[in-house]
Parts: C-alpha cells; sequence; structure tokens
C-alpha cells in the first residue's frame, strides 16, 4: 500500500511538474451594438456575454445573445489595431442563426494575436441579416468583477488601461 | 432624430414626407428657410446636391448634426455666411474640413457638399455646376432666414395652454377690438416682447461683498460652483445621509421651451435666479415658494442657434446676464432692469463662454469664435462691474509675434482658431490667479506645433489678464475631446493643488501656484492617448489618430461626449473626495461611423466615480446605462446629488456611492443642482431640460430603442424635507 501511494504521489508530482508553466486565464467580454448612428440603430439591437479561456494558445469562447433585431448570420474573431478598434477576422465562430442564441469556438491564436489578446484587441463580431457588417461586438478582457446597475464597487473597480508607462509594459492593473 | 422633427411639421405634408426619410437617415437638418419662400436658382446641379447629401452624412453630419459644431442651415449660418461668397464656402471645406482630417476631400466632393448646403439653405439646383471657382454672395441665392418672432407658442407664460384647446367666447374679439391678454393666453399664445414682463422688486437684498464671495454663506449659492475654489459644495447639513430619503417635492417653475437649458439656479437672501435660454428671459423667483418676483426678456429668441447659458454672476447689487447674442448685461438684481450692457463680440456664431465674478470685476470667456475673421479670436476678457469698460483681455489663439505665437506653425493669423473659453473659471485670491480651460485648436491643422493657448489651463493674473503659466496635456488635439473643464482649488497640507478632469476621463493634478504637472488618472477607458509622459503629463496620441485618412475606421474613447463633459465634478472637503459625473462612449469615424459603448462597461454609458484627492486613491463607483447631465454636488450632511438623462434625480452617501433616494422629473436632468437654505429651512434645486451638444445627443441615438422621454419640461424643481408638524 504504501509503495503503491508512494508512486501515485511520484506519478502525480510528475505530472504536475510536466505541466505548462503558465496558468489557464479567463477572459469575458460584454458584447454590445456596433456603432449606432440614426439610421442603423434598427438593425443593430441586442446585447450578449462571453466568457473565454486561454490555454497557451489555445483560445476557447461561450457566450450567448438575445434581442436581435434579426437572426444571426456569422461570427468571428477579430484583431483591432488598439483596445476599442476593429481590424480584420482571425477566426470563425460558430453562431445559432436565430434573433437568440449561442456563439462558440475553439481557435488556436499565433503568438501575435496572444500578445493582441492580452492588450484587449480581440474582439468578438457577430453579424446578422440586416447588419451583415456586425451587430454585436466586444473586446475581451482579463476576468474581472462585474456588478449590475446602481451598485457601488468600493476601492478598486475594473477600467482597462493602454497606457504603457515609461518601460514600455503596458499597465492593466485595476484602479485600486 | 426625435428632437429635430418638431421644425418638420411647418413644412408641408407632402414635401415633408418625401424629406423625411432619407432626411432620417442620413441625418440631415432641415432648415427653416425650406418652409418660408420660394426657392432660387443656385449654381449647382441637382447631381450634386444628391452627391452632396451623401459626402455630408459622411463627412459632416456627426459634427453638425450632433452639436458639436455650429448648424450649418437656419439663421445662425445664414448670418455668417449670408455675405460670403460661395468661393469663401468652398475653401473653408476644402481647406479645413472635416476637423479631424482636414484638406483631405477631394474637390468634387467639396463641391457636392457645398450644392448639398446651398439646397439645404432653399436653393435650387439649374443647369451649371457648381465649381471652385463659382463665386456668388450666398445671399444672392439663398432666401433670408424665417423671422425670429414667433405669433404663436405652445407654452404660456404661467401655465402651459395644449394646442387645440376650445377658446373661450370673447367679447372683445367677438366685436373685432383687441382680445386680452388672460384671453390670449388661455389660447397659448404668446406676444414675444423683450423688456420687463414683469416688474417687482425683491425687498430685502444684501448687496453682494468680497468677503461674502471669499466665503459665500451657507445660506446662499451666489456663484456657479458654489465657491471660488469650484467645489459645487454646500456646508449645509440640514439633509443629511439619514434623512434625505424623505425628501419631498416643494415646488416647480415651468420654463420657457426650446433649444438648449443647462442652467445654474443661483440664490441670494432667499432670492432664486433663472435664465432661460431659448428667449434670454431672466427671471427672479421667492426661492422659497417659487413665486415670480421680477423677470425681464431681453431677447432675442434663439432659432437654432444652439447656444447655452449655463450660469449668471451675482455681485453687489447686481446680476450679470450672458446673452446668447453674445451681449453681456448687468441687471439690477432687485428689479432687473437693465443698468449696462456691452457687445462681448460681434460675430454672427460667438456666444459668451463661461463667466464668473473675481476681485470684483466680471470675467467671461468666448466660445464659437472659429469663423476665422482677424478680430475675431477667442479670449477671457475682466470688465468693471459698475459700468462694463474692460479692464484686460488674453487672447486664446497666440497671433505673430505675441508670446507662443510661433506654435502654430506656418498658419497665418486668420487661419488660426478655436481655444474656445467655454466653462467659467475659478480663482484663488491668496495667489491672486484666476484658472481657466481652453478647447481644442480649430485650424485643422496637425503636426505643426502646440498651437497655444488651445486645449489649456491657463492661470491669469486676475488684476492684469497676463498669463502666469499654463499647461497642455493635449496638444494637437482635434478629436474635440476638449481639456476645457472647471479647475477645483484644493489645499492638501500645503501643497496648492489644482484638479482637472477633460472629456479624455484622465483627472489631472497640478501645482496651482507653477502649473507642474503632479499626477493623473484615468477615471474612464481612454484608447487616444498611448502614454503619457510621467514628467511633463504630456499624453501622445495613437500613430493611426495622427495619419488617419477619408474612409479609415478610426476608433476613439471617448467619443467628443468625453468622458467628462461640462456636468462638473464635485469636491467634498470633509472626506477629500473628488467625485465626477463621466461617460462610457466611443465613436468611430470613416466607414463604421456611430457611437458605441467603451470596452469594459457592460453597457453601462455612465459612470460616477470618487477619488481621494490627494492621492488618487480609487474610493467608489457605481454605473448605470442612461449619462449624467447634471454636475454633481455635495453637501456637509454627507450627500450627493446628480440627475441623468432618463429623468432621474438622485442623492447618494458621498462615502460609499450608495443610492439613498430618487425621484423622476418631468424630463432630462440637465444643469447644475444647487442648495440654499431660506428661513432656517433647507432647499435642493435642480434644473430640466433638453437639448445639447454629445453629451446629450448621442444617448439620444444609442438609447432610442429603450428609453422615451418627453422632449418639452424645462423647469426648476424645488425640493426639502418634510415640514414639521
Amino acid at each position: 500500500m504504501v509503495w503503491r501511494f508512494s508512486w501515485c504521489l511520484l506519478a502525480w508530482l510528475c505530472a504536475i511538474s510536466a505541466a505548462p508553466a503558465y496558468a489557464i486565464e479567463r477572459y469575458q467580454t460584454d458584447i454590445g451594438p456596433t456603432p449606432l448612428d440614426g439610421s442603423n440603430r434598427v438593425n443593430v439591437l441586442g446585447r450578449g456575454f462571453a466568457r473565454a479561456t486561454l490555454d497557451g494558445q489555445k483560445f476557447t469562447l461561450q457566450g450567448i445573445f438575445a434581442g436581435l433585431a434579426t437572426p444571426a448570420t456569422q461570427a468571428h474573431l477579430c484583431m483591432g489595431n488598439v483596445m476599442g478598434g476593429t481590424g480584420p477576422v482571425i477566426h470563425d465562430l460558430t453562431v445559432t442563426p436565430a434573433q437568440n442564441g449561442e456563439v462558440s469556438g475553439t481557435v488556436t491564436l499565433t503568438a501575435e494575436q496572444v500578445a493582441g489578446l492580452k492588450r484587449g484587441k480581440i474582439y468578438l463580431l457577430l453579424d446578422s441579416q440586416k447588419a451583415p457588417k456586425g451587430n454585436l461586438w466586444g473586446w475581451f478582457q482579463p476576468a474581472h468583477k462585474r456588478v449590475g446597475a446602481d451598485v457601488p464597487q468600493q476601492g478598486s473597480w475594473y477600467i482597462p488601461n493602454i497606457l504603457e508607462d515609461e518601460a514600455g509594459m503596458n499597465k492593466k492593473k485595476p484602479q485600486g | 432624430m426625435k428632437h429635430r422633427e418638431h421644425y418638420l411639421r411647418r413644412i408641408p405634408t407632402a414635401i415633408g414626407a418625401a424629406i423625411l426619410l432619407p432626411g432620417l437617415a442620413t441625418g440631415i437638418w432641415i432648415s427653416h428657410a425650406l418652409a418660408q419662400s420660394p426657392a432660387r436658382p443656385g449654381p449647382f446641379t441637382e447631381a450634386q446636391a444628391e452627391a452632396g447629401r451623401a459626402a455630408y452624412a459622411q463627412n459632416c453630419a456627426r459634427c453638425h448634426d450632433s452639436g458639436e459644431a455650429p448648424p450649418l442651415s437656419g439663421a445662425g449660418f445664414l448670418n455668417v455666411w449670408g455675405a460670403r461668397t460661395t468661393r469663401d464656402l468652398f475653401s473653408r471645406v476644402k481647406d479645413t474640413m472635416p476637423v479631424d482630417n482636414p484638406g483631405t476631400l477631394g474637390n468634387d466632393t467639396v463641391a457636392s457638399i457645398v450644392a448639398y448646403l446651398l439646397k439645404n439653405n432653399g436653393a435650387t439646383a439649374g443647369a451649371a455646376a457648381f465649381t471652385p471657382t463659382t463665386g456668388l454672395a450666398l445671399n444672392a441665392i439663398l432666401p433670408p432666414p424665417a423671422s425670429q418672432q414667433s405669433a404663436q407658442s405652445g407654452a404660456g407664460r404661467r401655465g402651459r395652454a395644449a394646442s387645440g384647446d376650445q377658446e373661450e367666447p370673447d367679447t372683445a374679439s367677438a366685436s373685432g377690438g383687441p382680445v386680452s391678454a388672460d384671453a390670449e393666453l388661455r389660447r397659448g399664445v404668446v406676444r414675444f416682447k423683450t423688456g420687463v414682463t414683469v416688474e417687482g422688486t425683491v425687498p430685502k437684498y444684501a448687496p453682494i461683498t468680497d468677503e461674502m464671495m471669499a466665503h459665500p454663506p451657507a445660506s446662499d449659492w451666489l456663484m456657479h460652483y458654489w465657491n471660488y475654489a469650484g467645489w459645487s459644495h454646500s456646508p449645509l447639513k440640514q439633509i443629511n445621509a439619514r434623512n434625505v430619503r424623505t425628501l419631498q417635492l416643494r415646488w416647480v417653475w415651468s420654463m420657457d421651451e426650446g433649444e438648449r437649458q443647462q442652467i445654474t439656479p443661483l440664490v441670494h437672501d432667499g432670492v432664486m435666479f433663472l435664465s432661460n435660454n431659448v428667449t434670454n428671459r431672466v427671471q427672479a423667483l421667492n426661492a422659497k415658494t417659487g413665486d415670480l418676483i421680477w423677470e425681464n426678456t431681453l431677447g432675442p429668441r434663439l432659432t437654432g442657434q444652439q447656444n447655452a447659458t449655463r450660469t449668471m454672476a451675482l455681485y453687489g447689487d447686481k446680476l450679470f446676464y450672458p446673452a446668447t447674442d453674445a451681449n453681456l448685461y448687468a441687471l439690477d438684481a432687485r428689479t432687473g432692469k437693465i443698468v449696462w450692457k456691452l457687445k462681448f463680440s460681434s460675430y454672427g456664431n460667438d456666444k459668451i463662454g463661461g463667466l464668473m465674478v473675481a476681485d470684483g470685476k466680471i470675467i467671461a470667456g468666448l466660445g464659437r469664435c472659429d469663423e476665422r475673421a482677424l478680430a475675431d479670436r477667442c479670449f477671457i476678457a475682466a470688465y468693471d462691474v459698475n459700468d462694463g469698460h474692460q479692464i484686460w483681455k488674453f487672447s486664446t489663439v497666440a497671433y505673430s509675434g505675441e508670446p507662443g505665437g510661433d506654435s502654430w506653425g506656418p498658419l497665418t493669423n486668420d487661419q488660426r482658431a478655436g481655444a474656445d473659453a467655454w466653462i467659467a473659471g475659478t480663482y484663488d485670491p491668496k495667489l491672486k490667479l484666476t484658472y481657466w480651460g481652453t478647447g481644442q485648436a480649430k485650424s485643422g491643422a496637425r503636426g505643426i506645433g502646440d498651437q497655444l493657448y488651445s486645449n489649456a489651463t491657463l492661470a491669469l493674473d486676475v488684476e492684469t489678464g497676463k498669463l502666469k503659466w499654463y499647461y497642455q496635456p493635449a496638444p494637437d488635439e482635434n478629436l474635440d475631446l476638449d481639456e476645457v473643464y472647471e479647475k477645483v482649488l484644493v489645499d492638501e497640507g500645503q501643497q496648492q493643488i489644482l484638479l482637472s478632469a477633460g472629456k479624455k476621463g484622465i483627472l489631472w493634478k497640478l501645482d496651482r501656484a507653477t502649473g507642474k504637472f503632479l499626477d493623473y488618472v484615468p477615471a474612464v477607458f481612454q484608447n487616444v492617448f498611448v502614454s503619457i509622459d510621467r514628467t511633463t503629463g504630456r499624453g501622445t496620441y495613437r500613430p493611426d489618430i495622427l495619419t488617419a485618412k477619408p474612409g479609415d475606421t478610426r476608433p476613439s474613447c471617448p467619443s467628443p461626449a468625453g468622458g467628462k463633459n461640462w456636468p462638473a465634478s464635485s469636491y467634498d472637503p470633509e472626506n477629500d473626495l473628488i467625485i465626477l459625473p463621466l461617460d462610457q462612449i466611443c465613436v468611430a469615424s470613416g466607414g463604421m461611423a456611430g457611437n458605441y459603448e467603451a470596452p469594459a462597461s457592460d453597457g453601462f454609458i455612465a459612470r460616477m466615480s470618487a477619488y481621494r484627492a490627494r492621492d488618487f486613491k480609487p474610493v467608489w463607483t457605481f454605473q448605470q446605462r442612461a449619462p449624467f447631465l447634471t454636475s454633481a454636488m455635495t453637501t456637509a450632511g454627507g450627500v450627493g446629488f446628480v440627475g441623468d438623462w432618463d429623468r432621474t434625480f438622485r442623492a447618494f452617501d458621498v462615502k460609499t456611492g450608495k443610492t439613498l433616494w430618487t425621484t423622476r422629473l418631468g424630463t432630462t436632468a440637465q444643469g447644475y443642482p444647487t442648495t440654499y437654505s431660506v428661513d432656517g429651512e433647507q432647499f435642493v434645486a435642480v434644473p430640466t431640460g433638453y437639448n445639447g451638444g454629445s453629451p446629450e445627443v448621442r444617448p439620444v441615438t444609442m438609447l432610442a430603442y429603450e428609453r422615451n422621454r418627453p422632449y418639452s419640461g424645462h423647469a426648476v424643481y424645488v425640493f426639502a424635507l418634510p415640514k414639521a408638524k
């Protein structure tokens, strides 16, 4: 018994020592309407939310959406030039072709795309029939606490930060 | 857009229908002139005007139809451009527009935009195409603007008469004689006339002294931000965090409808002074009962000029009022009668921006002075309170040969514009410095220099107007992200600091004696700066912002609605907190133009945050969907107040941000809440109003399918604790 436990313990220790040095990172994004002006507002209704994990270069996301004016047609991962900015499609995702549904996908990011994700440049873009260039979108952020309307947060809260300090490192620490 | 539709009701139905639908689709502003007179032949073709409609929508509408820039139709436009030529208009558009990417539109595109503007102002297409050299005077081809006086109004001066009411029998009119004033009011007819329209005298009014200005009585709200230091904080504490939940409406005063309304109810000796933006009507009310004491209708009556009077000023026995036509009035505070007036600016679109009294002088800033006439540059000036003679003037645009004049690159003086001083300043009586902000440069040029003194905090010697120092965190700004807002003065031990947040939503801290940059904290997400120099406090723009071309989708977070805009912050000295009403809206230009929610905002357009002033430690924050459109106001009772776009006025705990009380008002809470006391009873006043620039207009687009609000309801609401039985 003792040697079996010892072998098991040894095996477990070997397993964890062989595990990657990084931890799985968690991300999230609220997805809201793409840019609105007076004419397109009727076509870009809806909201959603997605969570994701980054395991090495494997990026897995799962999200939901509701309230579209017309059925969803496609969903993509895109990479903008800056957090809050737009850019080309880098991966296609699976989406429910309906006004309410789910979006999901597991993709392998390049090293550049991983770096982009960590700087908030990767965003989810969901198209619909009457908004074929984009109905809902949102930029992935490190997982953080979300609260509802009118709920005060004390002491610290999450606001993304793209400012580089003098050393050129991206400061992503939350307020507080 | 809904708030423009009331103009369209004047257009014959068939024409209105033909124009309305595509007009709404492309955000077109329809001029009064279309309804007024037959169109005249213009030097452009129908095809050009049609192409111009699309080009306008893509390049111009986001500023000129959102309130961020002057409208390009109607009386205001014609006042400025009527005497100029079509060639002048072409050159202006070609050389300086769009403001964030000037000089990039081709000749054909510019010609089509000019053709569209001419058509939109009443000209009809002809056979000959418009060319860059076409040089006709605009007033030769455009009909005159509609009359500025309206014989019909939907609102009576006291109460409101609904359209369609049956007329009461009136023997005077039946006999052919004049209709009585009362009968006219019952029919909803208000004849606009200027002058003292209600005579009265304030029975007891102590002249306001320098001592009172330096140490305002707790019972009063004497100036825009309550004190010289810009705190928007009252020492009153009768209303506190425990009893505020019992607050009740005490009285309401309806105000003139139309145009922007973003006022500050000032109070002294139990008298509340109000200004009605659309009519330039100034009123004095009993602050306890809401009864009107006197009223002076100064005029003019606005028709789409989009000027907002945010505050008046009190000093001595006078009330100073900045009219929307850039006349500055000194009224007898007891009677409302004019003591003196001066023409602050003679140029068509200019408006008096910030206004304050300091060191016994009335000091005001000029805004919208971007018409590029050589003499029309923005400035801050001080006048004698007794007779209005000018004491000093500081031009916020440096000309060649002047200090800072070499910061505009190759631009000649008539090409230098902007640096509007459109928000009231603050004052340090010990340092004898008055602190003002300026808006962005409007030269249309980038990369030529700092364009002083645009987008800066200025410290001026209050006695001479000479510049002591300036701080400019965002030179080369042309995204309409002004750094112009209130300069809040706080003493942290021996250190004399100045706090200010501009549209980028970054809260800056300076040494107010020297202008030395001390610290910053981004209070909302921003992506226009990629770095901020920790020594100088200067921001570096994103490279793509500097090199953007037409058609590029270029995001800007925040949008011109600002992370922070004119709704002022409040400093709570009891807790050393600076409390900021903030917005979280981004904007994209080019191929995917429009407004959108900031990353990580979770759909909350508005945020209210409190930071400890001495070290910018975050203390609390809360978010909501509808943006805040009043300033934050705090009291020594531990209570803060703020109102929002969705008609909610709330009280919150200043230490925690927790909402303690809410009420719904008739329309958007918009302006500057104040608090005062009369006969030992504390009151809280909040103005309501609609129309405004980006912080009011952009949410209209973003919330249109979620929230409805009425486009009427300019008023002041006054609340107090229940009366003791």
